[in-house]
């Protein structure tokens, strides 16, 4: 099971969330990421030393920040398998790209070949630009 | 992904993390920047004054950077120690 399928599991779930400074954020999951980046609804800020608290409706936390996060423990029985699907997803988008790309490239290549074929054709429009260069 | 963690899933693993704490729990799953699931986990918190004290936490989703190191308990011995009796410095955080 990863690790990313069990937060999005745990959305609209409590949870608490520690950040690399100690802070402690409680409150419940509105939304998360593939970077671990996680909304929170009617959180409570707790101070590294546990002294001060903050409350406050909504917050966004950087997953990067987070130390750890606690979830409760029936959400992993909740757990879909979606490892297929996500992989069906990733090969899907990676042969996008590889089309889009392959489709670019030549499309690219087509119009500067176009340009460069045009050039030599409007050669009675180039001379005018070669006369009025030396006149400027 | 061939990774050594794969014969650590499902079973009881110790985590030291870089800000020196221990945790104990099931491995249940990891992926590849280590983020690691802890099951049924709990704290081990050491001291020189008293036996060893530990803090009953459940379901924990531990972020790879935090992760210093992940070691395979064996349960048999692990229940043969006599914690209340163990005293220990605690560890220092990894200092980067």
């Amino acid at each position: 099971m990863l690790p990313l399928s069990l937060l999005r599991t745990a959305q609209n779930h409590p949870m608490l969330v520690e950040l690399k400074n100690g802070e402690t954020y409680n409150g419940h999951l509105v939304s998360c990421d593939n970077w671990m980046n996680i909304n929170l609804r009617e959180v409570i800020c707790t101070s590294r030393d546990g002294d001060k608290f903050w409350r406050m409706p909504e917050c966004y936390i950087r997953g990067s920040t987070i130390k750890y996060l606690r979830i409760p423990d029936e959400v992993i029985d909740m757990v879909k398998e979606e490892a297929i699907v996500k992989n069906k997803g990733r090969g899907d988008s990676k042969g996008m790209r590889g089309g889009q790309n392959q489709r670019n490239r030549p499309a690219a290549r087509g119009n500067f070949g176009g340009r460069a074929g045009k050039a030599p054709g409007q050669g009675g429009g180039n001379r005018p630009f070669q006369k009025q260069k030396p006149k400027q | 992904m061939a990774s050594g963690l794969d014969s650590f899933v499902n079973h009881t693993v110790s985590i030291i993390t870089s800000d020196g704490r221990n945790f104990i729990g099931t491995l249940k799953g990891f992926d590849q920047t280590i983020n690691i699931i802890l099951d049924e986990s709990h704290e081990r918190v050491y001291s020189t004054a008293s036996g060893v004290e530990q803090v009953m936490l459940g379901l924990h989703i531990i972020r790879g950077d935090n992760v210093a190191l992940i070691g395979l308990i064996d349960e048999e011995l692990d229940n043969r120690l006599n914690l209340a009796n163990m005293k220990a410095e605690p560890l220092n955080p990894v200092v980067h």
